[in-house]
């Protein structure tokens, strides 16, 4: 592990149809606090072979202005999806996660303009909503999705895939808890996150999702969850975990880390038998690739 | 045969108890069904002396897998197969009017390591005109299936199907999907290699082919009956290539249907050990076809 070398695993079948879980454990060249800090604000776009379109840390509480660099306009095919699934959607169906108030606001908002920086602008004010409201009532701000058939609450997908796995969620109790994601908080004071958006294709389709970056101090080490609280289609939400232990490379200290991502998507139901298992492999790869060009960045910085 | 049969009980024997492991999640079983019926014109037929004719044929062909998984690896493959191949036979050429599979289907997926996918799967039962063949019939041929998942885009094949029947007992087949674009896949996988082009999230237009094949038993008085006494109880390989473009609709996210049609290249019914081919050409086909996983 000390070459760069990552241990992967996917995670067992859960009965929850739309949930899928892998574990990851490396090593990064730098300090545990370092490691912490460079995985809040790491931005991968510069990667092209990780599609991620845009990143941008946001302000607390956030400005319309972080939205600013949100664009469509692009020849893109993943893009351009996008684009058309914005224009179809209505107040009462979409294939996008909406809320219904947001639907409607959405489909007024275009107003049959479907100019792409038309269209930028309303999906920024969207973001700008949801990111606001989560920045001020944390969890209990996040508005479920409404226009796909049936309503989903992101933060329950989380909670039922940590409900399934029992050793992970005891492992990460002191930052699940203290932020609401699990178990009591007890009174406990949460941790100020970082907040992000990014846009990215999944599965070939531009996303756009919002997500929020704790840490917490535990004992020596240093526990992290990025939970994507919004996520605008193909899938539901994700919480991916991180504990990241000091150690030493020869004289230098470097970090070791153990990864646990959880991931629910809509298709995953019907994701069954033989393809559910080419479905983890391949979300391993794509787990180990980030990882990969993540290591090589930090490397740099050693 | 008994060996074979012997053999199979054995394995089912054995894996049955850890099906019961998979009852508890729901998510633990998996079911396909596909279903498909082909229709191929009348084409020119050669190696059945001058004027022989044309052959049409109705082909029909339901598959149904109920898959537990019992490890985190490891899935179990229980189910059927029925194919049928009906020809309309003018006059007395040496061909079959039916060429049936009626087989249980018992073998296992699982995975290696990070990237491979390995699948084993023995379909033992009878394969015959179901004249008067009685347990000749009887086959168990093999499929060993690997795949190597490079990555979300691009996954390498190598398939090989053991019939010692056959003349050609072991058929390799490799193969390559490979999404090299965002709406372009090649996917080149016996027995249906094709170029797709996504038309959207739901609609799928390609070009492609479509190989059958199969080894079957005739009856005892099959020759006889046709004026090729040879011919009795002899053992056939039967292949149709076609080629051409079709469609694929995702009703749903669990439902596929699909139709084609085109052209049959060739249709073989190869009389091996008897030294007789009789190959059949140029015929327009109409496809459909139904894939449903739950």
């Amino acid at each position: 592990m000390l070459d760069g070398e990552i241990l992967a695993e996917r995670g067992p079948l859960m009965e929850f149809p739309n949930g899928i879980t892998a574990e990851t454990c490396f090593v990064v060249p730098i300090s545990a606090e370092e490691t912490a800090k460079q995985l809040k604000t790491w931005d991968a776009t510069p990667h092209e072979a990780l599609k991620v379109h845009a990143f941008q840390m946001l302000h607390n509480p956030c400005e319309p202005g972080d939205f600013q660099r949100l664009s469509f306009k692009s020849n893109q095919h993943s893009i351009r999806w996008l684009l058309e699934r914005t224009k179809e959607s209505t107040p009462d169906k979409s294939e996008l996660n909406l809320s219904r108030s947001e639907a409607r606001e959405l489909a007024g908002c275009v107003d049959k303009n479907f100019d792409p920086t038309r269209i930028a602008s309303c999906w920024s004010k969207l973001l700008f909503a949801r990111a606001a409201s989560f920045q001020r009532r944390r969890l209990a701000g996040i508005l479920p999705y409404e226009t796909t058939g049936e309503t989903i609450l992101p933060v329950m997908q989380l909670r039922a895939m940590l409900g399934e796995q029992l050793q992970v969620a005891h492992e990460f109790q002191p930052i699940l808890q203290r932020i609401g994601l699990f178990g009591s908080t007890n009174g406990a004071v949460a941790p100020v996150p970082c907040y992000y958006w990014t846009m990215f294709d999944a599965d070939h389709h531009a996303t756009i999702s919002l997500g929020a970056f704790y840490e917490l101090a535990v004992d020596d080490h240093f526990q992290m969850v990025d939970v994507e609280y919004y996520v605008s289609g193909n899938y539901y939400t994700s919480a991916t975990l991180y504990e990241i232990w000091p150690i030493r490379i020869g004289n230098k200290s470097g970090s070791l880390v153990w990864r646990d991502d959880f991931f629910a998507a809509p298709m995953l139901r019907f994701t069954k038998g033989t393809e559910r298992l080419a479905y983890g492999a391949i979300m391993l790869q794509e787990i180990k690739k980030e990882i990969r060009y993540f290591q090589d960045d930090m490397k740099i910085k050693q | 045969m008994k060996s074979n049969i012997g053999l199979v009980l054995a394995i089912a024997g054995l894996l049955a108890p850890l099906t019961a492991v998979a009852a508890d999640n729901p998510m633990a079983i998996s079911e396909e069904l596909d279903a498909q019926y082909i229709y191929s014109g009348g084409g020119s037929t050669h190696g059945a002396g001058p004027h022989a004719g044309s052959i049409s044929e109705h082909s029909a062909d339901v598959k149904y897998v109920f898959s537990p998984q019992v490890t985190k690896d490891l899935l179990l493959r229980f189910g059927f197969e029925w194919q049928r191949f009906s020809f309309d036979v003018p006059g007395h050429i040496p061909v079959p009017d039916t060429l049936q599979q009626v087989s249980a289907v018992i073998g296992l997926d699982y995975q290696l390591g990070d990237q491979w996918l390995v699948r084993t799967e023995l379909e033992p039962g009878m394969y015959s005109d179901f004249e008067d063949s009685n347990f000749r019939g009887f086959n168990a041929p093999l499929v060993l299936g690997v795949a190597y998942l490079a990555n979300a885009d691009l996954q390498w094949f190598f398939g090989l199907r053991v019939d010692l029947r056959s003349h050609n007992p072991v058929l390799p087949s490799p193969g390559v999907r490979w999404k090299f674009a965002d709406e372009w896949t090649l996917n080149l996988v016996f027995p249906n290699p094709r170029l797709e082009y996504d038309v959207n999230d739901r609609f799928q237009v390609y070009l492609g082919a479509n190989v059958e094949s199969g080894t079957f038993v005739v009856g005892d008085r099959f020759g006889t009956d046709h004026g090729v006494p040879k011919l009795d109880h002899a053992t056939v390989d039967y292949m149709a290539v076609r080629v051409g473009p079709g469609c694929l609709w995702k009703v749903r996210p669990n439902l596929t249907m699909e139709a084609g049609a085109g052209f049959m290249l060739q249709r073989r019914f190869d009389f091996f050990d008897q030294d007789m081919t009789i190959r059949n050409h140029d015929a327009p086909y109409l496809q459909i076809a139904c894939h449903a996983r739950f």
